[in-house]
């Protein structure tokens, strides 16, 4: 239930079982099925998921209806709407599961508790985020200066697990293009073998 | 939009736990009934979708299971068998609003079987990582399906530390139908399980027939 969870926190910090139990009484497991919302749009973002098993992914939702997917959460990432998680303002995107999944959820209160409570979590809690921060850098990079084809590649590259696990309209998506782009790239990448 | 939250209903199928899922079903959550007698559980939940075809609803015969993937739960069972409930569902209740419904009466009715604590104070003591809240112990099976007596909306009282839960459970208690009095901290749980011994005193006493409930009158 907690086991990805502490595994990817004893990787970055060691602690003590007192530490680990601290921390868990703080942190609440929940089940989620393929298709339900942890997050809808205009709610406010109460908690940060980290995915013990399954995957989800948040995306919003433009005026004509198109979904754009801002990023995938697989076992081990966490996910949430920070800006609507810090400055409790609505949410402006949707987190959804992708698959059945089992997540370690930690609420704004218990997560602003252990902050003051445990300088572990709090270095947790800060190599996540800066990860995730030099993941988007990345990205926006890639967007402004790579061709489609090249994040194509670099993604499925980094990421073949994903690429196996989820619907190639939502690769389309998350790379801000049509499926028939991404089919027209896969095409030319196996006739290019 | 808010995203729609998961309660489960432990004790599903008994004289409460029908009543309250049944009542929740007019709302937008997704319901979990759990029951150890799962066909009666079925019973309860073909009465739900024939009245709401849409909801998604079902029966899960394991307490753990229905705890782990739920928001809130409600604990519906008796008093007596909420420890065994407790010791199960412990783990992956923590952080989650767990609802004490139960009142501790004893078999004759004129007493209860706690002693200084309530029964939402001990099962605040066997879940210590989660959010007790005292609630839909003031009302009886009939209330939820009628809850106007006479043109009078009855009162349903609200009990627990915790503010957020608190908001949360009024929520539930207003999409019953009733009118949610927040009676204050978890504490003030005793007076609320003994105002319902009052009350089956009363309905016994006075033939009210098992719709009766209480009302507070203000300016």
């Amino acid at each position: 239930m907690y086991e990805v969870y502490f595994h990817n926190f004893k990787k970055r910090v060691a602690l003590t079982e007192e530490e680990e139990a601290l921390i868990k009484s703080y942190l609440s497991v929940k089940k989620i099925r393929k298709r339900q919302f942890l997050l809808q749009e205009d709610d406010v973002c109460k908690t940060i998921a980290f995915v013990e098993h399954g995957m989800l992914r948040s995306f919003s939702v433009d005026d004509a209806g198109s979904e754009h997917i801002l990023q995938f959460a697989a076992e081990g990432w966490f996910i949430s709407d920070m800006l609507s998680f810090l400055t409790e303002e609505p949410a402006t995107f949707n987190i959804e599961a992708v698959e059945n999944s089992e997540l370690v959820l930690i609420s704004k209160s218990a997560h602003e508790e252990l902050l003051k409570l445990s300088p572990k979590y709090e270095t947790f809690i800060r190599e996540l985020i800066t990860n995730a921060y030099i993941a988007l850098q990345k990205r926006i990079n890639a967007n402004n200066s790579q061709s489609i084809e090249e994040r194509y590649e670099d993604f499925i590259h980094n990421y073949p697990d994903i690429t196996k696990r989820v619907p190639q309209h939502m690769i389309a998506s998350y790379m801000g293009t049509t499926p028939e782009t991404i089919s027209r790239i896969r095409k030319r990448l196996t006739t290019r073998k | 939009m808010i995203a729609t939250q998961t309660i489960a209903i432990i004790g599903a199928a008994g004289n409460m736990g029908s009543a309250i899922a049944k009542s929740l079903a007019k709302g937008n959550y997704n319901l979990l009934l759990q029951a150890s007698h799962v066909q009666k559980a079925q019973g309860v939940l073909n009465e739900i979708k024939k009245a709401n075809p849409d909801i998604s609803a079902e029966v899960i015969n394991c307490s753990f299971e229905a705890s782990w993937e739920a928001d809130i739960i409600i604990l519906a069972v008796p008093y007596q068998a909420e420890q065994v409930v407790a010791e199960k569902i412990r783990e992956v209740a923590n952080q989650k609003i767990v609802i004490s419904v139960s009142n501790p009466l004893n078999s004759t009715y004129n007493g209860l079987l706690t002693n200084e604590l309530s029964a939402a104070e001990e099962l605040q003591d066997l879940l210590p990582n989660a959010k007790v809240v005292k609630a839909f112990n003031t009302t009886f099976k009939a209330d939820f399906e009628k809850p106007f007596i006479k043109d009078t909306q009855v009162d349903a009282f609200i009990a627990g530390d915790n503010k957020e839960a608190v908001a949360t459970v009024k929520e539930l208690i207003e999409t019953v139908g009733f009118r949610a009095v927040n009676a204050g901290g978890l504490s003030v749980s005793r007076t609320l399980e003994r105002m319902q011994l009052l009350l089956i005193q009363l309905s016994v006493a006075n033939n009210y027939n098992w719709h009766a409930g209480w009302k507070v009158l203000h300016n």
